[in-house]
């Protein structure tokens, strides 16, 4: 650990905090810290934020002051942020797809008529389920195999039928939205 | 009623509610669920990069669309989700004796002497050894469970008021931020992180704060996503980018072989007993204190046992080369810890560690359950929590009983769970917790807040600050902020009510007190 990183971690909590009690929290609540109604004295909507805000604030003091040297904590490093980031990208867009799959394939009126009707009502989540299993996998061997899509495709049937089959009131994503 | 008759009806309660159709006949719903979660927690136990979280998590709306929004469905599905806590215990030690990889971070302790036993030969007496003490331990620690909870409890209602009770939560918070990771500064951003994440969308007035004018934001981060997100997700995204930096490539294993006699002699016995004693009292001192987990009593166990062994039988194989004692001192600390952490949760209401989080999920969606000192009222009406809370400790014991009898057996077939690659094994489990949010969100707003906060553990992670604060403020903040409105109202808009009376004015001073001394305890 670096003095470097529990400075950074302090600054940012820092500032997070009064970003959060100077800014957000007053702008954000219609109540203050404390309220008067009828000439009765409450706590208001925003105290409660605020003694959150000064939790975050008083653990980045404490990271500056008192913890300069000490802990196991790391900035993340460049090549982190990169993977973190391609992972992420992967997951929002089998996401995306999972959503719109449905809608797009047969029209999004025509979807909603058939979103509980199997198959068609898995459509979306077999597609962007077995995409976000398969990518994954496929991106962290580097190549697509057919084990990738086998086992994309194959958790992704064994999901519909764990929640959708034996369960009538559960919906599978994305038939509770569209 | 009397205790007697509450005990009685909680056992009752037990054989008495939802039944289940199993091998053509219908059996009571709460020991087969009992027994089906054990079963589950020992594999994913055994399962490197599972834990009993995930699947306590992942199962919780599959069993409660099973059996419902109704008080019949609490001893079912709180008495799975206590098997898996169990078994996933019991579970983890498997993986770490037969191949040093510890399938949970508690069991890290167990490979030091677990392993070098399995590389001898002794494979078979080592997961013996693992399972006697495991299943001593978590006994124990469920004793002390039944007895200290109830009387806790009625000792916080006695003489807790809601100023005291308010600085009792504070304190709590105060203490886990301390406490857990090991640094007070990242104890308390995590903290009021969770906090801030729980006030969102919510409060008194028309206008529902911190919510930027959103629709999406008004309604709040439902709680599944908060917890979700950031224990399962984060970890699976922290999996999945260290998989990505190996290329999912897998260490190479060597097959164990049995040699020699594998079962356990009453010499054997007699040797480890003092180590599990000591471990499981350990244990279960450490797992009483909200926020400590099973790694600390690990550890604290393990080198405790050490120093008594070195002293003591300085001719014996020593810690760390493949002393049985390492194993008994290791596994009875670790497993003593599960019992006794539901101790905060039941007497207090406040929970320990994740495993408590999901059973506190569990009876917040389900209802008719409030974990807290309000539960142990021995009232001459029948008082349905107290039967349900006597129901779980029956369950309990139930699960100590599959520990003792069957939990030998099948955790030493479950060796075969590591052979599932982690890279393959991750991307699964990121689509069933994404799967079972939906489930019970219904919305994919609420799929979008999972994965934000799943990026909020990774980072967490990342810059080694605990996600556990998070978890227990989140789950806190509404209790706390109710808490202190009430006491506020009730002292006449008293600005000092934290400070109203002599207990209050203790816990706070605890409070500062936990604040300073750890702040001093990290300074270089």
């Amino acid at each position: 650990m670096t003095s470097r990183a529990h400075l950074i971690l302090g600054l940012v909590a820092l500032a997070l905090a009064v970003l959060a009690a100077f800014l957000w929290i007053p702008l954000d609540t219609d109540s203050g810290l404390l309220e008067t109604v009828r000439r009765r004295v409450s706590i208001g909507d925003a105290l409660a934020p605020t003694i959150a805000a000064a939790f975050i604030g008083l653990g980045g003091f404490s990271l500056i002051l008192f913890e300069g040297s000490e802990g196991d904590s790391v900035v993340p490093s460049r090549e982190n942020m990169f993977r973190i980031f391609a992972l992420t990208g992967i997951v929002v867009l089998a996401i995306l797809i999972m959503r719109w799959a449905g809608p797009v394939t047969l029209g999004a009126e025509e979807y909603r008529l058939l979103r509980a009707t199997p198959p068609w009502s898995w459509l979306g989540f077999l597609i962007g389920g077995a995409l976000l299993v398969t990518a994954l996998v496929a991106g962290i061997e580097r190549r697509l195999s057919f084990r990738a899509v086998f086992v994309g495709v194959g958790w992704s049937i064994a999901l519909i039928l764990l929640f959708d089959l034996p369960f009538e009131d559960l919906l599978l994503p994305p038939n509770g939205d569209v | 009623m009397s205790v007697f008759d509450y005990i009685l009806a909680g056992i009752a309660a037990v054989f008495a509610g939802p039944e289940i159709a199993f091998l053509g006949l219908e059996l009571p719903a709460t020991p087969l669920m009992v027994l089906f979660g054990f079963l589950l927690g020992i594999m994913v136990g055994a399962t490197p990069g599972l834990a009993a979280p995930m699947a306590m998590a992942v199962a919780l709306p599959l069993l409660i669309s099973s059996f419902g929004f109704n008080p019949d469905a609490l001893l079912p599905v709180m008495g799975f989700l206590i098997g898996v806590m169990k078994g996933g215990t019991l579970g983890g030690s498997v993986p770490a004796i037969l191949f040093n990889t510890p399938g949970t971070p508690d069991a890290y302790m167990t490979s030091l002497d677990g392993h070098p036993m399995a590389q001898a030969g002794q494979s078979g007496r080592a997961l013996r050894i693992a399972h006697f003490s495991s299943a001593s331990g978590d006994t124990f620690s469920d004793i002390v469970l039944i007895l200290c909870a109830p009387f806790l409890a009625v000792m916080v209602e006695m003489y807790l008021d809601l100023p005291e009770k308010t600085a009792l939560l504070l304190l709590s918070l105060a203490f886990i931020a301390a406490v857990i990771g090991g640094s007070m500064g990242k104890g308390l951003i995590s903290t009021g992180l969770g906090l801030l994440a729980a006030y969102v969308g919510t409060g008194e007035d028309f206008y529902p704060r911190l919510s930027f004018g959103t629709q999406e934001l008004s309604q709040g981060f439902p709680i599944t996503t908060a917890v979700l997100g950031v224990l399962i997700l984060g970890e699976v995204f922290k999996g999945l980018e260290d998989e990505w930096q190996r290329r999912g490539t897998e260490g190479k294993r060597t097959d164990i072989s049995a040699t020699g006699r594998q079962r356990l002699s009453r010499a054997d016995l007699s040797r480890i007993a003092p180590f599990i004693a000591r471990s499981a009292f350990i244990g279960t001192a450490i797992g009483a204190l909200p926020g400590v987990g099973s790694t600390l009593a690990a550890t604290l166990g393990y080198t405790v046992g050490r120093n008594r062994h070195r002293q003591r039988s300085p001719d014996r194989t020593p810690f760390g080369q493949g002393a049985p004692e390492g194993i008994a001192a290791t596994e009875a600390a670790n497993s003593s810890v599960s019992g006794a952490n539901l101790i905060p949760v039941l007497s207090l209401g406040i929970p320990g560690n994740a495993a408590a989080v999901f059973l506190i999920l569990a009876a917040e969606s389900i209802g008719g359950f409030n974990p807290g000192p309000s539960v142990f009222r021995f009232t001459e009406e029948p008082n349905p929590e107290l039967i349900i809370a006597f129901g779980l400790f029956t369950a309990m014991m139930m699960a100590n009983l599959l520990n003792w009898s069957i939990g030998g057996v099948f955790m030493r077939a479950t060796g075969v769970m590591i052979r599932i690659p982690r890279h393959i094994l991750l991307p699964c489990v990121l689509l069933l917790t994404l799967t079972a949010i939906y489930v019970q969100e219904t919305r994919m707003a609420a799929i979008w807040m999972a994965v934000g906060f799943g990026l909020l553990g990774y980072f967490m992670r990342r810059i080694g600050m605990s996600p556990l604060p998070f978890v227990i403020a989140f789950i806190l903040g509404a209790k706390l902020e109710e808490t202190a409105r009430q006491a506020f109202a009730a002292t006449g808009g008293n600005p000092f009510f934290l400070f109203s009376s002599a207990t209050s004015v203790v816990l706070m001073a605890a409070m500062v007190a936990t604040v300073f001394f750890s702040i001093r305890r990290t300074r270089p």
